[in-house]
């Protein structure tokens, strides 16, 4: 009943792609900018499903298997995201060090708040089995634990929210906000950064090389026949089939990324979702109410909500992930609606989504907004964030190998 | 001689994976092998992987659904 036959999932595909393109034209009817996010929406869940990307599993697998396949694919988008933002910052704010921060990059106080946050984060990430990103494309994948997790993640941003005031004073406020330009010019800061991301990139291939075998991906087979026919048909089985290596996919992110900071701010979504439930939980009576301090930062910082209400630009980029995914897993056969069996995987998919909310809430973003939007924003807190990331993500590995 | 079966489908990141590793190390050398039934897509390249540390191969079996068959057999070396 679940797992319908590949012929079927072709032709779901092929109508999810027609719905896809329907809700693009309602949503330009409305307003362009709703119509260009839902298309950035629908490529990032496409590239995510179709090279299985996970940034939950880049930090885990790295102590589960002692291997970095996909955290070096993440080295990659983010060395080319860092060349293309720092272009666009380089246009924004032309010289550095006068002080001023670029108003949309990811620059955010660093601090206790950041570091809990992190540790927060890689830990639940892990419990959960995905991160937030890991989370959407997978609701694509018709994973029914990824819809919990993603449950758990809106509580936890909404539940945190009521903390904020507390942390903004105790930590966020006072927290400074470090853009190497400002320090190194924007080419020294560029270089710092590649340099950086280079030395990260040699120490996973020293610690692969401690723990021995590796065996490469699978490469795609095709057919002998020379002709355009036969020809074509491989190219779009390796495109929309064929799983694609996963550094394709940490490359084309990369580039989306610096798409999307070029037409209005970096990749995120944690704010978008703290949209959702504090505009609801306010408009209901029992919110939060008002955020020191949130409405001036950038990136995914808890958001009180807009006179817009729910139709913003934002809601289409969440939910276009969720469709790219949807129509990638379909034209791949891949969809399916998968329930675990024991009920434990449940609480792990909810109380993992929960801290992951809690942790993005004081980070202010998750794997996306606080890492790989924050790291090629040439901002130092992006490399303490990923720093306590990959803490809270050993800690997780710990706690999931012991208790199955 | 038929390989031991092991069924981890519906079952969320890692555990497929990890599920086939105790699998494996619980084997008897009466055993041929062991075969997985996934339905978790990213397990067909860590399952491999982590199999060869034990020394056995990995044949992936597509079954034309959402499911694959991975068998993993004995390194003959």
């Amino acid at each position: 009943m679940n797992s319908l036959l590949g012929l079927e999932q072709k032709r779901g595909g092929l109508l999810a792609t027609l719905a896809a393109a329907g809700i693009w034209l309602a949503a330009f009817g409305v307003d362009a900018e709703m119509a260009l996010f839902w298309g950035y929406g629908l490529a990032f869940g496409f590239v995510l499903q179709r090279s299985r990307l996970c940034f939950a599993s880049a930090f885990r697998d790295i102590f589960l298997l002692q291997h970095g396949r996909t955290l070096k694919a993440l080295l990659a988008g983010l060395a080319v995201a860092t060349v293309g933002f720092g272009l666009v910052m380089s246009k924004q704010i032309p010289n550095p060090t006068l002080g001023f921060l670029p108003p949309t990059a990811n620059v955010l106080p660093i601090g206790l708040h950041l570091v809990l946050g992190g540790l927060i984060f890689g830990f639940g990430m892990v419990v959960a089995g995905g991160c937030v990103s890991g989370s959407v494309y997978r609701m694509g994948e018709g994973y029914v634990a990824s819809w919990v997790s993603f449950g758990g993640i809106l509580l936890g941003l909404l539940g945190t929210a009521y903390t904020w005031n507390w942390w903004w004073d105790f930590s966020i406020a006072e927290g400074p906000r470090i853009w190497l330009p400002t320090y190194l010019g924007h080419g020294g800061a560029l270089g710092l950064t590649l340099l950086a991301l280079l030395g990260t990139y040699l120490a996973v291939v020293w610690w692969e090389s401690r723990s021995g075998i590796v065996i490469p991906e699978s490469p795609f087979v095709g057919r002998e026949e020379p002709d355009f026919r036969t020809r074509l048909g491989d190219n779009l089985r390796q495109i929309f089939v064929h799983g694609w290596p996963v550094v394709t996919g940490g490359l084309a992110l990369g580039a989306l990324n610096v798409m999307l900071f070029y037409t209005a701010h970096p990749w995120g979504f944690t704010g978008e979702l703290s949209r959702w439930m504090l505009g609801l939980s306010n408009a209901l009576g029992f919110g939060p109410g008002a955020l020191q301090g949130a409405a001036d930062l950038p990136g995914c910082t808890l958001e009180v909500g807009s006179e817009q209400g729910l139709l913003h630009h934002m809601l289409f980029l969440v939910w276009g992930m969720v469709m790219g995914s949807f129509v990638g897993a379909l034209f791949s056969g891949e969809f399916k609606l998968r329930r675990p069996r024991q009920p434990r995987r449940y609480w792990q998919a909810a109380g993992g989504g929960l801290l992951m909310g809690v942790g993005a809430t004081l980070a202010m973003g998750c794997t996306i907004g606080a890492f790989f939007s924050a790291i090629p924003s040439l901002a130092l807190n992006g490399w303490v964030f990923a720093l306590c990331l990959a803490a809270g993500a050993w800690l997780g590995v710990q706690l999931i190998q012991r208790y199955e | 001689m038929s390989l031991k079966q092991l069924d981890v489908r519906g079952e969320i990141c890692p555990y497929p994976m990890m599920k086939t590793v105790q699998a494996l190390k619980k084997l008897t050398p009466a055993d041929a092998g062991l075969e997985v039934t996934t339905d978790h897509a990213p397990a067909l390249e860590t399952i491999p992987t982590q199999a060869a540390r034990l020394g056995y191969t990995a044949v992936i079996e597509e079954t034309g659904t959402p499911e694959w068959k991975i068998r993993l057999t004995r390194q003959s070396s």
